[in-house]
């Protein structure tokens, strides 16, 4: 629990580790036992899976030992009980946001899965779908304390500023992609937004928005990295690290519904797209093949892996797993190095 | 991120100077199946002008680097005095020093730069290309038939050479070469100019006289050169077919050439090949296969086979 020490303020901008000042933390020992990671779920569009992937993403870390809480953080539209086939739960977020009762974990239902639980996002008022500022911080505060390894936020789709929040606070960013137009064309409009958004907190956070103001209004700027030279040129500490912030924007893909070979290398299309283009990195997770045993099973609200562990796109959760896995294990041993 | 009007052919495919012609070539295709007009993966990610300018980067960036002749002009193009990166846009050193530093996790944002520690996908086949430099030295290795002498592809030359530190000030250089060499924490771009310093054309180049170069860029994508520039060896298309990730067998299937022709050639078994006039159908079926110009392949393919056996028995030269 030695996030609650944190205080009430809910830091939206990570911060950066400064190169050379590493070491001035506490003894390594002292390491809380628990590291818990934050993922989110998104991707702009609606009916890409991402209730499905959030859903499935933690039934494969429960299996691994984990203990996971999926988060359902679609407030206008949450459906996750559904895709585990958990009845809609008597206590939802909604009890929560209203102040029923106080505390995150008294909504969390099980859902049947060992080492899964659920906060469901189901909602009795439609008020409680757009909360004011202090209640979104509030529940991000709660759901950075759960008592769990793991929680995954099942976003919605657009682009409101709760939905990137979300995004931009987790460990894990993932950015789910179907390989059509439609879905392409509303992930790049996710993530771009959601990076801006970012820089917009960054530049909140440091006072850099008189700075940034100023030199945005002179030109257009077509990359990030383009701006952040402007600005060094202008301020060079405040350059340095705009750089080290926005560098640490680091999405994760996931391509779902990949039904032909072309279709499982658009991830690695896009994360060369994305470095030509803008400037900044991604990490591609993998691609779930098209199957139609998960809309089978989702028809029978039963959960996919559960229903279907053998089949490929079963499997293919497990590699995606993998890869969060080891990029947390590099986080870590980065941060120790 | 260089705009992309700046950046050289290399920059535009994401390849080392000294890449050889196989991974060039699996790097056009890849860019272009990548950034086609259409292309999904790009779908309004970039703006149309951008686009079109890059569809006709990497046309350029076949015609010239997948040519070794037109290849070499156009190194010696770009390594000239007139290639200086501009200049105008390079902030300080100290500077960028600082920038540099501040991005340690995102490397590609200088997309110029060698990439040493690319976690890019492709990072295996290119190593293992590198390992595999066309022309002398693999073909020795891998076929030590003694037919002839190692085709002397003009790429293994620029491979082999050790990626030496700058040499001090090379004399021929530039001064705005050396400077930016001489400051290994400049800005994007000559990070990979002092690359080009070091590679072995540049430290060749006080054989040529230096002068200034001031060919404009459209000469280098001129009509395709004899076919003296390129020797398309077996070796050379084995390698180009796996950096097309095809297997003989899959050749072997569209081109309805039986495997055994297609391992033969590819390792210069001449003396196991069909007579020339049915090689000459078979090279073209392959040459197809691998997106490569047939009539030279074929030719140039030919030629070596007539020259083997010369001795004996000159082979009719198909035209």
């Amino acid at each position: 629990m030695s996030r609650m020490a944190d205080g009430p303020i809910l830091k939206l901008v990570h911060p950066a580790p400064e190169p050379g000042l590493r070491p001035a933390t506490p003894a390594p020992g002292a390491a809380p036992a628990r590291q818990r990671r934050l993922i989110s779920i998104g991707g702009g569009k609606g009916g890409i899976g991402k209730s499905l992937l959030s859903a499935n993403l933690g039934i494969e870390l429960a299996r691994r030992g984990k203990r996971v809480v999926l988060v359902d953080a679609d407030l206008g539209g949450a459906n996750l009980h559904t895709t585990l086939g958990v009845e809609v739960p008597r206590r939802t977020l909604s009890d929560f946001i209203e102040r029923k009762v106080h505390r995150i974990e008294d909504v969390i239902t099980p859902t049947g899965i060992p080492n899964l639980s659920l906060v469901s996002g189901a909602l009795d008022h439609l008020d409680a779908a757009n909360p004011r500022h202090a209640q979104k911080m509030r529940f991000l505060r709660h759901v950075q304390q759960l008592d769990a390894d793991f929680a995954i936020l099942d976003l919605g789709a657009g682009t409101h500023t709760n939905v990137l929040d979300f995004f931009l606070v987790s460990d894990h960013g993932v950015l789910v992609l179907v390989p059509e137009p439609t879905a392409v064309e509303n992930a790049y409009r996710f993530v771009k937004a959601a990076f801006w958004r970012r820089m917009r907190n960054v530049a909140q956070v440091y006072g850099y928005e008189p700075l940034l103001r100023s030199v945005m209004d002179g030109a257009s700027f077509r990359s990030p990295v383009e701006l952040v030279e402007t600005v060094s040129r202008r301020d060079p500490d405040a350059g340095a690290n705009l750089a080290r912030q926005l560098a640490g924007f680091r999405p994760r893909l996931v391509v779902n519904q990949a039904r032909t070979s072309q279709d499982a290398e658009i991830g690695r299309a896009v994360v060369a797209a994305w470095r030509k283009y803008f400037g900044l990195e991604m990490d591609y997770l993998g691609y779930i093949p098209y199957d139609d045993e998960m809309w089978r099973t989702l028809r029978a609200r039963r959960p996919f892996l559960i229903e279907k562990p053998d089949v490929p796109a079963a499997k293919a959760f497990a590699t995606v797993v993998d890869g969060l896995l080891a990029l947390d294990i590099a986080a870590r041993s980065g941060a120790t190095s | 991120v260089k705009p992309l009007s700046q950046q050289n052919l290399y920059e535009v495919l994401d390849v080392p100077f000294d890449a050889s012609t196989a991974v060039i070539a699996e790097a056009v295709d890849r860019a272009q199946a990548l950034y086609a007009p259409g292309s999904l993966a790009t779908y309004t990610l970039m703006d149309p002008e951008e686009e079109h300018l890059l569809v006709r980067l990497l046309e350029e960036a076949r015609a010239t680097l997948l040519d070794p002749a037109a290849r070499a002009r156009y190194d010696e193009q770009i390594t000239g005095p007139d290639s200086a990166p501009p200049p105008a846009q390079a902030p300080s050193p100290a500077l960028d020093a600082a920038i540099r530093a501040a991005w340690p996790e995102l490397p590609p944002v200088f997309p110029s730069a060698p990439q040493p520690a690319d976690a890019d996908e492709d990072e295996e086949e290119d190593d293992e290309w590198e390992d595999v430099p066309v022309g002398a030295s693999a073909s020795a290795a891998a076929a030590p038939e003694p037919v002839r002498p190692p085709a002397p592809v003009i790429p293994a030359m620029r491979v082999e050479a050790p990626v030496a530190p700058p040499p001090a000030q090379p004399p021929a250089a530039p001064p705005a070469a050396a400077s930016a060499a001489a400051a290994p924490t400049g800005p994007r771009a000559p990070i990979l100019l002092s690359r080009e310093v070091a590679s072995p054309l540049a430290t060749e180049r006080p054989t040529s006289t230096p002068v200034p170069i001031t060919t404009p860029a459209p000469a280098a994508v001129a009509p395709v050169p004899p076919v003296e520039g390129t020797t398309w060896s077996g070796e050379v298309l084995r390698q180009i077919r796996e950096a097309r990730g095809i297997s003989p067998q899959q050749i072997s299937e569209r081109t309805k050439v039986t495997r055994h022709h297609i391992e033969n050639i590819e390792a210069d078994r001449f003396e196991l090949l069909p007579a020339a006039v049915y090689l000459r159908g078979i090279l073209l079926s392959i040459a197809r296969e691998l997106r490569l110009d047939g009539q030279k392949v074929a030719r140039s393919y030919l030629e070596r086979v007539a020259l083997a056996s010369s001795p004996t028995a000159p082979l009719p030269r198909p035209k």
